[in-house]
């Protein structure tokens, strides 16, 4: 089972095709080898990647990894295979909290029929009102928040099921 | 050590018409791999599509570790039993790499009558637990099966090596250490609930998983009682009220790697340090083993060219290079590891039987593991060597062999007849691991040797008992033991009765060896102790 | 002189105020909520002293708490840093009725310029300039002559509410009092209160501001002006000094403005007086903040005084002698606030634990934080990780020192703004100092990330995976020969 990252929103899969003479990694069926040098006293490495030289600093946190390569910063979301097949049979469905807040308006409503990026909720954090948009089209299947309720990172806010065909 | 040299011509017209034959028996088991593989009858894989199963060999790739080898076994085993109906008898075993150890798997095969035990099926099971307790190989169990078969189950049930054999191998493994997970995808029924039962990890599938010794029509039957799949053996009972399964799964990606994660809790427990040197391909191209393997049973060639196709650099040390040529013996390492090469250059003489018991105490001395490269036709006959003792030597041969505490490991090249076959660690000397060529031939003797001996018995028999030989009687015998021996002596005979661990490509000979030479050093060496030897 | 002073703040304004009391010899006292309890300025100081809320936040707003904790910690006197009770005329009164001095302007002008209207009105009472505006009091016919006579772009709204409700932009004479009349019926519907209010609006406006120091008895200076135009979601994020394309005479104008208003509130203390700039010269009052300023650091830069010390001194009783002469602008200085957030959403607030960081240095950098490797980033507390801040001859070298201060920063673990503003930097309108408040607006899409081809983005992909135990594992915990044979299946 290949391991599946997102990156600015879009997943890829990554997984081993090979380990020697170097590894070699397949990521969206596009075959790389990759050499890792030690990290430097600094935490820095060198990762030779097709034989091209980059400078990586990485460090893991929560379900993104963090990483600094060459002079840019990504973070890049990814989960333990357990955590990913747990929720691999309705990826896209669940809408979860990147982090604790509050409700502050909520514009779905059950079984409604919403489009990619039409607004489902607003919901404040850090001073800071965040509009949650549906990130495919589907049905709103269930609501776990209220105006004015409040809810921890990684909540159930919302759940969305396909459109019937 | 030096290269060997190879006087192979491979533009000789030999070499070439070994070679398109190899290749074409190669096409040959290819093709009766992939139908015992993957020829099934549309509604059963439509069946386990609709239950959202995965294919058996689906699920054992999601498990093994990306980019590493599966060496499976007995891929043709009941290939000539139940007139074709149990390909591969009905399960898949072999060794592979979960989480970055190596484990034995066993997979039910779902999608041939609901993954049903046939005997052979059972006999490939308990195979592939003996070489887990043989070998401390951990075992990771994929549980899919309706239960034993049976309008065959005197054939399954009672004796030694039936049935009950899996749970008192699953049993001893426990005993030993050695762990075990089972991932039930589908039923285990009846004496296959004691798999996840005798694992000591167990994750089930909600909704197609279940585990009990009697299915509902069962349970209906015995006490009337009316109960569900799901509420008599489902995940949920299991996982939350009985307690014989572990994990609950909500699919089998989910339940597959939920198995990957417990895998990579265990310990690795030290294997015994072989001599390991760094790797070299051989120099040879082992492709042009199609072309040194005879078309004819009964034409030799010399293995020192197998040799330098199958190990590291094509380097060997040849020990008494000038004494008993007809057994070549030596050192070589394959994919890192020494080992210790018995290999057929003909009859076995008196001195290559003394020649090969001496090598193989050389060889537990020193804990290098024995190769055994066989294309024998026995040990030498006549009064000459009778009297020369051939008897007691090729004695002592077997004895160094049998009592052998470095691991062994057996591949039929070409012919396998009479004791030879047991001087060269033949099924019944426990190698770790067995492997067989396509084109090769066992029996006791050959087919016209076979069929020439019974004629000349029922000439003997007719002259004795009506003084008169009708020689369309022992025409007819003659025809009947060549035809019956030319099928029994074929190496998908062999395989069909696990006589072997699977037949093999020739020049997938290295990576078979490399991966069982691994496995096998998760066994601890006992220590070197022989029996009596007769000198 | 003090001889202990409680910082009734965190993060990095309480390592801050700390560096300064300890340089000076004054004992510092730190306060922390236990969500703080690890944070780098708990350590720094001298004493610390736990105070308990539910809610994080409310720690370091509870009066009585802090209070009790001077005493015990035997504090003479109180930083309020800035945030929090910085600004809150209760809290000042409250600590000098018990007895310590507040390091800060007095109680009663805290109050005067924390009220929008009345320290408008005191501005213009001073001869400050403020936006024109207009408040319709009678008729509407009344409020259009009122309002044509402010000029042309009128901002005009409810007078009774906000949020947008009823707000247009008029450009000229003809469509005001239709637009006036719409304004009316939408602020009649949504207030109940038909009244309508204008104002002079300010296209592509600056934010110009200018730090004071008052010793309350009169005597005023001004550390020149800050730029602070850059900002995302009406918060600054790039400040500079002196600001760019700023001609000397509206300079001094400015400065003597802010002067003027700060001298007439008898102003103690460090201050800043924010104006809008309007791109015809034109400034308007905005508000006073009478308290240290996020982006003070530019200021000490330019004219190499430390505004802490300032405050310190003055408030330990000694006189503040410093002249206007005395002070000098040298050089260039920009600072940029970086943020856990997320540029490429809108700038969402990013939450997580610094995982690895490794603080630039060098030459004219000086870099304000209050992190350590292991920290936890929270939605308890505002999204500003630290300040980087550089100092150079001239503009260009003092953005040329940000941008390699940018690049040489390592800090992992939470989301931030680091690429955002180094992509400011090479922003040539920004670096040609063409700026506005909407200048992160109007050049969002130069500003948005670069798209990565399939190469980058596989590399970065390889380095993430690589950092996961997992993949690790997977990839490099495999044994022999099976490593070495690969994908085979016989």
């Amino acid at each position: 089972m290949p391991s599946i990252l997102t990156l600015d929103g879009a997943p890829a899969e990554l997984d081993v095709t090979a380990r020697r003479p170097l590894l070699t990694l397949q990521v969206d069926g596009q075959a790389y080898t990759v050499e890792e040098l030690p990290a430097d006293e600094d935490g820095a490495r060198t990762l030779l990647i097709n034989g091209v030289p980059y400078t990586v600093w990485r460090t893991r946190e929560g379900d993104r990894v963090h990483v600094k390569l060459d002079d840019a910063y990504y973070s890049v979301g990814y989960q333990e295979a357990v955590v990913a097949a747990a929720q691999g049979g309705n990826a896209g469905n669940e809408i979860r909290a990147d982090m604790p807040g509050m409700v502050v308006e909520v514009m779905a409503s059950l079984e409604a029929e919403v489009n990619a990026g039409d607004a489902l909720l607003v919901i404040e954090s850090m001073k800071m009102q965040i509009t949650i948009a549906a990130p495919r089209a589907g049905v709103v299947e269930s609501l776990h928040v209220e105006r004015n309720g409040s809810f921890q990172k990684g909540a159930l806010l919302l759940s969305l099921r396909a459109l019937a065909e | 050590m030096a290269r060997l040299s190879s006087s192979i011509i491979t533009s000789s017209a030999d070499f070439r018409r070994n070679y398109s034959a190899s290749k074409a028996r190669i096409a040959d088991f290819e093709a009766r791999q992939r139908a015992a593989r993957f020829d099934r009858p549309a509604r059963d894989v439509e069946r386990l599509a609709k239950q959202g199963k995965l294919l058996p060999r689906q699920r054992l790739e999601a498990l093994l570790d990306p980019g590493t080898p599966f060496l499976e076994l007995s891929s043709l085993a009941a290939n000539m039993a139940y007139d074709g109906e149990s390909p591969g008898a009905s399960s898949i075993t072999g060794i592979g790499v979960v989480s970055g150890r190596e484990v034995m798997l066993h997979a039910d095969d779902s999608s041939i009558k609901g993954g049903a035990w046939y005997p052979h099926t059972i006999k490939k099971i308990v195979r592939c637990l003996d070489i887990a307790l043989e070998n401390h190989l951990p075992v990771v169990h994929l549980c899919d099966s309706a239960g034993g078969f049976l309008p065959l189950q005197s054939a399954l049930f009672p004796d030694k090596h039936m049935a009950g054999r899996i749970f008192r191998n699953q049993s001893l493994l426990s005993q030993q250490g050695i762990k075990q997970l089972a991932l039930v995808f589908g039923h285990c029924t009846a004496g296959g609930a004691y798999i996840p039962a005798l694992s000591d990890y167990a994750v089930i599938v909600r909704g197609t998983g279940a585990v009990f010794l009697a299915g509902p029509p069962l349970v209906k039957a015995a006490t009337g009682e009316i109960v569900t799949v799901d509420d008599l053996g489902g995940c949920d009972l299991h996982t939350q009220v009985s307690g014989s399964c572990d994990y609950p799964a909500a699919t089998e990606q989910e339940a597959i790697a939920i198995g990957r994660e417990i895998v990579a809790q265990w310990d690795r427990p030290a294997k015994w340090p072989a001599q390991r040197d760094a790797v070299e391909a051989p120099y040879y191209d082992p492709d042009e083993l199609h072309g040194i393997i005879p078309d004819d049973i009964k034409r030799g060639f010399d293995m020192r060219e197998v040799i330098a196709r199958l190990v590291d650099g094509s380097r060997f040390h040849e020990y008494q290079p000038a004494y008993g040529t007809t057994l070549v013996c030596g050192y070589a390492n394959l994919w890192g590891y020494k080992i210790g090469i018995l290999a057929n250059n003909g009859v076995l003489f008196n001195d290559s039987a003394l020649k090969g018991a001496h090598f193989i105490e050389l060889c537990n001395q020193n804990n290098t593991p024995l190769v055994f490269l066989q294309n024998i036709t026995g040990y030498m006959v006549g009064r000459e060597y009778e009297a020369r003792g051939i008897t007691k030597d090729g004695a002592k041969m077997i004895m160094a062999q049998s009592c052998s505490r470095v691991p062994k490991f057996t591949v039929m090249c070409h012919g396998s007849f009479g004791a030879g076959n047991y001087g060269m660690c033949g099924r019944a000397y426990d190698a770790r691991f067995l492997f067989a060529w396509p084109n090769h031939q066992i029996g006791v003797m050959g087919g016209e040797q076979a069929a020439r001996t019974l004629a000349e018995v029922k000439m003997r028999q007719l002259e004795r008992n009506s003084g008169t030989v009708d020689q369309a009687v022992v025409d007819a015998v003659y025809q009947e033991t060549l035809k019956a021996y030319q099928e029994q002596l074929s190496a998908y005979y062999s395989t069909s009765e696990l006589w072997d661990d699977g037949i093999i490509n020739p020049v997938d000979t290295r990576n078979a060896l490399g991966v069982a030479i691994s496995a096998s050093l998760n066994a601890p060496l006992p220590d070197n102790r022989y029996g009596v030897f007769r000198f | 002189m003090l001889k202990n002073v409680l910082i009734a703040n965190r993060g990095e304004i309480a390592c801050r105020i700390i560096r300064t009391l300890r340089r000076l010899g004054i004992q510092s006292t730190a306060v922390y909520h236990f969500a703080d309890r690890g944070a780098p300025h708990v350590a720094a100081a001298d004493y610390a002293v736990e105070l308990t809320a539910e809610v994080p936040t409310a720690a370091y707003l509870d009066v009585a708490q802090l209070l009790a904790a001077a005493r015990s910690a035997g504090a003479d006197a109180i930083h309020p840093g800035y945030g929090f009770l910085a600004e809150n005329a209760g809290f000042a009164a409250a600590v000098e009725d018990a007895g310590l001095v507040f390091i800060g302007p007095q109680p009663e002008v805290i109050r005067l310029m924390g009220d929008k209207i009345i320290s408008r009105e005191f501005a213009v009472a001073q001869g400050v300039p403020v936006a024109p505006s207009c408040k319709q009091e009678g008729s509407l016919e009344d409020f259009v002559a009122g309002a044509t006579a402010i000029g042309f772009p009128l901002l005009i709204k409810a007078a009774a509410g906000g949020g947008g409700k009823g707000m247009s932009i008029v450009r000229s004479a003809d469509e005001l009092p239709a637009r006036a009349a719409t304004a009316s019926s939408e602020a009649l519907r949504y207030f109940a209160d038909g009244r309508v209010y204008a104002e002079r609006y300010v296209e592509r406006p600056r934010h110009i501001e200018v730090q004071v120091f008052g010793d309350g008895q009169g005597h005023v200076v001004h550390l020149f002006e800050r730029e602070c135009s850059v900002q995302r979601r009406f918060q600054k994020i790039i400040e500079e000094s002196p600001a760019p394309n700023l001609p000397a005479a509206l300079r001094d104008r400015i400065c003597t403005a802010a002067v003027q208003l700060a001298a007439a509130a008898n102003y103690r203390n460090a201050g800043t007086v924010e104006f809008i700039l309007a791109p015809d010269g034109a400034f308007y009052f905005l508000e006073m903040n009478t308290r240290l300023q996020v982006e003070h650091p530019v200021t000490e830069c330019v004219t190499g005084l430390d505004l802490v010390e300032l405050q310190l001194r003055l408030a330990g009783g000694e006189p503040f002698s410093l002249a206007q002469s005395d002070i000098t602008q040298t050089g260039h200085a920009f600072e940029c606030r970086l943020c856990a957030e997320q540029p490429e959403h809108d700038f969402r607030p990013a939450t997580g634990r610094v995982m690895r960081l490794r603080e630039p240095a060098g030459e004219g950098l000086r870099f304000d934080g209050g992190l350590r490797e292991g920290l936890a980033i929270t939605a308890a507390f505002d999204s500003m990780l630290a300040k980087l801040i550089a100092h150079g001859g001239d503009r260009q070298e003092s953005a040329a020192r940000m941008r390699d201060a940018l690049q040489e920063l390592v800090l992992l673990g939470v989301d931030h703004n680091a690429d955002y503003l180094g992509r400011i930097f090479a922003h040539r309108a920004f670096l040609a100092g063409q700026l506005h408040t909407g200048f992160v607006v109007e050049h969002a899409a130069a500003l948005a990330a670069p798209t990565l081809d399939p190469t980058q983005r596989a590399a970065v992909l390889i380095a993430a995976v690589l950092g996961t135990d997992e993949f690790q594992r997977l990839a490099y915990d495999c044994p022999e020969p099976h490593a070495s044979i690969g994908h085979w299946r016989n």
